[in-house]
């Protein structure tokens, strides 16, 4: 009862969950521009997650693979959603009809298929975990999942030699990101910005939360701890919005997704976009502290999941959207789904 | 020049214990003579006992070759000898008019004269108050002001002034240093209580430099410099105070604890956003005014944030909103005041009483009954660990000097166990030997896994002793920088700008 009345209080008053706020991003946070100065190694439409094979890095662009020279080494039938490389050279891919597909390797072949697959990781060739982002939506609709609030996620672990699956984590808010860490599996939750860790017993604690963007794919870096690719940034009015279910509602039903005030991979100039005016701009200029709804950020963690340093594009940058991000042979190598770039980042990025 | 004050091998004793023992000084005419000291050096003593405040145990002291003994503030003040003292000491709920003439009205007064008489009085000092306003309305470097201005007005010959520029801005600093000049043009002496040893270089005439109750230096200020200084004072090399060193290194922190999210306080704080994480030196600069000290009394539930859309304070990822400063030290989060005589301590009770107040209201206690010997060994185990200079557990605070006044204030905040403290102007009055020993503790804190934030107008502290710098202006956090990389300009700069 008196959370009930707790609860309501904080309604009215936009306190406690009810709060229309975002945390700041501030210590290893801070912004800068590392990203818009990173090199740029390719342009790409829409580049979604980057793997290592063999040496070799691969990314996915629409239906296809592709090499860091532009070269197809794979065609499908729909869109690459998730992307994961096996020790021996197998390569497993998720598409955004559900499937996963297994390419080469003892376990060539297609996996019973999910709803959502935008996330993979080999635990040695014979064991992949998936994270299914949604049971209701695919993969490219992800902004509807975030605006009927959805928890309808699941993380699964897929024994390949004998095809058998089995459900560990459910009621995620879109499971985009896996790594496998000594302490266990780790899960980037985005519509509740945080990390979770399922360790072997089974036991999932939170290690990393209250982010002031929405993350996505992790990986391991050379030197320990890991790189986080966040794709888009919390701002106040989209926590306001989330807050409001007819309006919601009615939004999704009368307004295109691309116009919806929501959390956007992409920088958009269109009037037809809110947010724009005073909020964004001044004197024709677009602020860089503006509260966009795109953005670009890869934070590096440490081996507790503490961020330490950071990378940004900012409101008056292009290269945002960075959906994944990977360390291999000395490079830092991040996709900007929204920039339609593959670039390589300086080194350990911000300062810590 | 002729002496106009002379002590000569006068001392004072409180309880048989030694507060100064033969001390001689001269003050000259028309002369600044700036006094120096670490808390507890005797210097408050020295002054005290000039202007009749307190009477000296033994030897004597000359006004203009007379033998004198004052016995109240009010015969030392008849006979031209005034004090303004560190702690204001004007009525709150008077205007800075009334304050101005009180003791001197007339049967019938007219309001309206007594404030066109503050007004022209208060502009001819360059002092920016209005008369009407209530001295509680103030702030503490307005207070500073009218104190100074009322010491003024009774056309004294000596003027003893105790910190008198530790509140004001660097503005108002440079207005009350031309006052200074001019009363001495006029043949006013003074005497000059600083911790600041750049002023008193500045201004001085001579100085004269006490250590624990003792003479240990006087000349003219052009033989001194601040190492010599430094080191007659303290009576050894002081590590961990030397301001503007460079800092090779800072601390990464660890999680982050406290995440304050769009926090706003009717036209003080303004939406303002910062995070504090732990294992680390959170340092927040800002002029007067800025919102700073706001908020960090809304996180410790000192003062409340908006009702309505005030933002939201997580403290390891829950939402808190507190509305007694209890609830916040039971959650480990404490705040030591800026303010500490009027919000850090219970003057007229003892250490260990302080002390165990502090535990009591973070519910730390075991039972309801505290005992005396629980009391006893809690003083006693805080007072050597902050080496609290004091006869013993049982002096009361108000005896003790600002330095040792402080470490109870930081004792009794760091006895409930916290896991974030809060140092609002840390050193603040403070000498240069107690700055180092606080700065010392602080860096242990943060050393030992707390998350500490300190704030400070002192660029010098912040830069030394912060491992990342957020700026406050105008009611929120505007910059964030890191030691390795800002200065003072830089600083500065995003603090005014």
């Amino acid at each position: 009862m008196i959370a009930f009345v707790r609860r309501k209080l904080d309604e009215i008053r936009g306190s406690g969950e009810a709060a229309v706020t975002v945390p700041s991003m501030d210590g290893a946070l801070k912004p800068n521009r590392l990203l818009e100065d990173a090199a740029v190694l390719r342009e790409a439409p829409r580049p979604d997650q980057i793997v290592e094979r063999g040496g070799d890095v691969l990314y996915s662009s629409g239906t296809g693979i592709f090499d860091l020279s532009g070269a197809e080494k794979y065609r499908f039938d729909a869109q690459v959603s998730a992307l994961a490389a096996a020790p021996g050279g197998a390569l497993a891919v998720g598409l955004a009809d559900g499937t996963v597909r297994i390419i080469g390797g003892p376990h060539d072949g297609a996996l019973p298929k999910m709803t959502c697959p935008v996330a993979l990781v080999f635990d040695g060739p014979d064991t992949l975990y998936i994270a299914n982002g949604s049971e209701t939506f695919g993969s490219a609709d992800w902004k509807h999942d975030l605006m009927i609030r959805g928890a309808t996620g699941s993380v699964h672990r897929v024994d390949l030699s004998t095809g058998k699956g089995e459900r560990l984590m459910d009621r995620l808010a879109w499971p985009y990101g896996l790594g496998l860490s000594p302490k266990g599996l780790v899960v980037a939750e985005s519509w509740r910005h945080r990390l979770r860790l399922r360790t072997p017993e089974g036991q999932v604690r939170t290690v990393l939360s209250d982010l002031p963007a929405y993350p996505a794919r992790l990986s391991p870096a050379a030197s320990g701890g890991w790189w986080l690719a966040l794709f888009a940034p919390r701002n106040p009015l989209i926590e306001f919005i989330l807050r409001e279910p007819d309006f919601r509602d009615r939004m999704m039903e009368e307004i295109d997704p691309d116009h919806w005030a929501a959390p956007s991979l992409v920088k958009d100039d269109t009037y037809m976009r809110p947010l724009q005016g005073g909020a964004q701009k001044h004197l024709g200029v677009v602020k860089p502290w503006a509260p966009s709804q795109s953005y670009g950020l890869v934070v590096r963690l440490d081996a507790d999941f503490r961020p330490r340093s950071s990378q940004h594009s900012r409101a008056d940058g292009r290269r945002h959207g960075i959906t994944s991000v990977i360390e291999t042979g000395g490079r830092v190598i991040a996709a900007s789904k929204g920039g339609d770039l593959i670039l390589e980042l300086a080194g350990q990025g911000g300062r810590a | 020049m002729t002496a106009l004050v002379e002590m000569k091998s006068v001392a004072k004793e409180y309880r048989g214990v030694p507060a100064i023992t033969d001390v001689d000084f001269e003050l000259n005419k028309g002369e600044i003579h700036a006094l120096l000291g670490e808390n507890g050096a005797g210097k408050s003593t020295l002054t005290k006992m000039m202007c009749g405040v307190t009477q000296r145990t033994r030897g004597e002291m000359l006004l203009d070759g007379t033998s004198v003994n004052f016995q109240t503030p009010a015969e030392a003040l008849d006979n031209g000898v005034a004090m303004v003292f560190q702690e204001t000491s004007l009525v709150p709920s008077m205007t800075v008019a009334q304050n101005l003439y009180l003791g001197d009205e007339k049967l019938f007064n007219r309001i309206r004269s007594l404030n066109i008489a503050a007004q022209t009085f208060l502009q001819s000092l360059n002092f920016n108050v209005n008369p009407t306003t209530m001295v509680s309305a103030l702030g503490a470097a307005h207070k500073q002001m009218v104190e100074i201005a009322r010491a003024v007005r009774k056309n004294v010959r000596v003027i003893i002034f105790d910190e008198p520029t530790a509140a004001l801005t660097p503005e108002e600093k440079h207005h009350f240093f031309s006052l200074v000049e001019r009363l001495k043009e006029r043949g006013v002496s003074i005497v000059f209580i600083s911790h600041a040893l750049e002023e008193a270089l500045q201004i001085a005439d001579s100085i004269t430099v006490l250590r624990d109750g003792a003479l240990i230096e006087t000349g003219p200020a052009k033989s001194f410099d601040r190492e010599r200084i430094v080191r007659a004072m303290v009576g050894r090399a002081v590590e961990g105070s030397s301001y503007g060193a460079h800092r090779a290194e800072t601390r990464a922190g660890a999680e982050k604890v406290l995440s304050v999210q769009n926090v706003s306080m009717g036209t003080i704080v303004k939406n303002t956003s910062f995070s504090v994480y732990a294992g680390q030196i959170t340092g927040i600069f800002g002029l007067i005014g800025s919102g700073r000290t706001e908020v960090a009394k809304i996180i410790a539930g000192v003062v409340k944030r908006n009702f309505l859309n005030g933002g939201e304070i997580r403290l390891h990822d829950r939402s808190v909103r507190y509305r007694v400063p209890r609830q916040a030290m039971e959650d480990g989060i404490v705040y030591v005041t800026e303010d500490r005589k009027a919000e850090g301590f219970f003057e007229t009770m003892s250490i260990a009483e302080n002390l165990t107040m502090g535990r009591l209201a973070a519910n730390l206690t075991k039972g309801a009954v505290v005992t005396r010997t629980e009391m006893m060994a809690l003083a006693d185990e805080w007072t050597t660990s902050l080496n609290i200079r004091a006869i013993d557990a049982d002096a009361r605070v108000i005896e003790l000097s600002g330095g040792n006044q402080q470490k109870v204030v930081i004792a009794k905040s760091l006895v409930q166990k916290p896991q974030i403290v809060i140092f609002d102007e840390p050193t603040r009055g403070v000498d240069v030997g107690a700055i180092a020993e606080i700065h010392q503790l602080i860096n242990r804190l943060a050393d030992e896994g707390l998350a500490v934030v300190v704030i400070s107008s002192y660029l010098p502290e912040i830069l030394n002793i912060s491992d990342r710098i957020l700026v406050c202006r105008a009611g929120r956090v505007v910059e964030e920088f890191s030691p390795l990389e800002a200065d003072e300009a830089t600083i500065m700069f995003a603090a005014v700008h």
